[in-house]
């Protein structure tokens, strides 16, 4: 008789745990499935068609003022590209995305402050400095090492300068894997492209001056 | 709601405290006494809780646990057998838990404060209203006496008791001692302390949220230590979170230098699409799918146009490319062609034309 009546509580248990352990499995999936995968392969061939069309329209010869040159711009035109791949669902995504527009209102905003204000803020700021040189000196010891370093690899991945440590890890967990990603993508590119013109030229015609 | 639930628990437990008080209260004063008088002051942290109170050695001989416990100490199982001699423990869980609660009463009854009582009586409701097995298997496996916190007891502990049952880790001997000897002073006035967290930890609401903080960053930096190759082995936040910033820069200075040979590549792509697209297209394996339309467009990109100016290239490559029916096929690429044209194509004047055109077409 216990038998019986324990069989139906001890039921009751296993489903329970098996409905748990769907509902875990079903969460972690849908987990995965909106963080991106950056190791998949269709992954990368996204990334590269959209590097291929980003660098065609990179304008190396002529350039306008504001725009950097050469390798730069072929750098941050790969960020660029590797940040819209990430859909902007991470902070260092979106903080490139806009990194562009927040250098364009700082410029504006330099342009708008006159140049007495400026001088003027530069002595104030020389004759604070001697003051403040003096207390940082004593205090630049005072971080311990894990903090320093941390600080440190927020100052690496783009958009995480003032964030808290969880954040930090966070996004230099999905950053490193974007990178690697970009690194794989970008070293294809460059294998194909140069062994492709290596190929090819003899019947390419005379690059215009 | 507590207070009802208390008087409710303790309403509830006057009438077995009547039934079983005068057999094992009596016994277990008696006997228990003449233990705790006997034992000397050991290095145990077992004999050390059992000098301690009745009732929690009455909760700690009810689990196989606590029986390998007693078996480590060659003392205990004597005590064991004199208690299974004289008192006949209840293996129902029903009683067990009647028993735990009434052994919250028992040893009190000299009824010295009903503080106390009014306490145990939240905690034995609290135990109540959890789940009751898991309640009485806690209690006994998690044997910190500590001092109940004053701000939000119940609902901390609830969830320090969530976290704790799964890790049944022993603390130190050290704290559990010095946690003893608080709680054998309490042990006369408070016969049931507040066993919530792990042994050798607090169960103070800020300790809590400290030990929940340090959980979540551990976990992200487990994760972060598989990504990075050669990092599981170092032990030590800072060397790990050197290697981490060492392998992020290393990968950026990569970037840095394949931006590079691109841009030395770059002015050959204006001129070059048709050679270089077509073999690389047809060199990548991979990229065989059909899945990506700008693939069509190389093949019938040479017979659309001989040679010409860039801009003309460039115009009639985003409108070939937006003219392919598989582009909708893409998710991805058909979400983004708008902001990611406006953004990538952002200081070039000369794409603002294409940028029009291809905004155009998208709306169409």
């Amino acid at each position: 008789m216990a038998s019986v009546i324990s069989n139906p509580v001890g039921n009751m248990n296993s489903d329970r745990i098996k409905r748990k352990k769907k509902r875990k499995s079903l969460i972690k999936e849908s987990q995965q499935n909106q963080s991106q995968n950056w190791k998949s392969e269709a992954q990368q061939q996204i990334y590269s068609s959209k590097l291929i069309q980003a660098l065609s329209q990179v304008s190396l010869n002529s350039p306008s003022p504001s725009a950097p040159r050469g390798g730069r711009a072929v750098r941050e035109a790969a960020d660029r590209v590797l940040a819209v791949a990430a859909k902007g669902r991470t902070r260092w995504s979106r903080a490139i995305l806009t990194s562009r527009i927040k250098l364009k209102f700082r410029k504006r905003k330099r342009a708008r402050a006159s140049p007495a204000v400026t001088a003027a803020l530069v002595t104030g700021s020389n004759r604070a400095k001697k003051s403040r040189v003096s207390i940082l000196r004593l205090k630049s010891k005072s971080l311990p090492a894990v903090q320093r370093k941390v600080k440190v690899l927020g100052g690496l991945v783009p958009g995480c300068r003032k964030q808290p440590l969880p954040v930090i890890l966070e996004e230099a967990t999905d950053y490193i894997a974007a990178l690697e990603m970009q690194v794989r993508a970008m070293s294809a590119l460059a294998e194909l492209l140069s062994g492709g013109s290596a190929g090819s030229s003899s019947s390419a015609p005379p690059p215009s001056s | 709601m507590e207070a009802i639930a208390g008087t409710g628990a303790r309403s509830i437990h006057k009438a077995p405290e009547e039934e079983l008080t005068a057999l094992e209260s009596l016994q277990f004063t008696d006997e228990i006494h003449l233990l705790m008088a006997a034992p000397p002051d050991s290095s145990s942290s077992f004999t050390a809780l059992l000098e301690l109170s009745a009732p929690q050695a009455v909760e700690l001989l009810h689990l196989p646990e606590s029986a390998n416990l007693i078996s480590n100490d060659s003392y205990k199982p004597t005590q064991m057998d004199d208690f299974k001699g004289s008192l006949h423990f209840p293996t129902d869980i029903a009683l067990i838990e009647r028993a735990a609660r009434l052994s919250v009463f028992a040893g009190e009854s000299n009824n010295k404060h009903s503080n106390s009582e009014k306490n145990s009586a939240e905690t034995a409701s609290d135990n109540s209203s959890a789940d009751p097995e898991k309640a009485v298997k806690s209690e006994p496996a998690e044997t910190e006496y500590s001092q109940p916190s004053g701000s939000d007891p119940t609902v901390h502990k609830k969830s320090v008791k969530r976290k704790e049952r799964e890790k049944k880790a022993k603390g130190s001997a050290k704290k559990s001692k010095t946690a003893a000897n608080e709680s054998s002073d309490d042990a006369e006035q408070l016969p049931y302390v507040h066993v919530r967290a792990r042994r050798g930890q607090a169960t103070d609401s800020h300790s809590l949220a400290e030990r929940a903080r340090r959980e979540k960053i551990n976990a992200r930096m487990k994760l972060l230590q598989e990504l990075v190759p050669g990092c599981s082995k170092i032990s030590g936040t800072a060397l790990v979170l050197e290697e981490i910033i060492n392998h992020v820069q290393s990968l950026q200075r990569q970037v840095e230098f394949l931006s590079m040979r691109l841009a030395a590549v770059n002015p050959r792509i204006d001129f070059n699409f048709d050679s270089i697209f077509t073999p690389e297209y047809m060199q990548a394996t991979s990229l065989v799918d059909s899945n990506f339309p700008s693939m069509v467009m190389p093949v019938m990109w040479p017979e659309a146009q001989v040679g010409g100016n860039r801009q003309q290239c460039q115009q009639q490559w985003h409108l070939d490319i937006l003219h392919q029916p598989g582009w909708e096929r893409e998710e991805v690429c058909h979400n983004y062609i708008t902001p990611e044209n406006s953004l990538l194509s952002y200081d070039s004047s000369t794409n603002s034309a294409t940028l029009h055109s291809s905004q155009s077409k998208m709306e169409l």
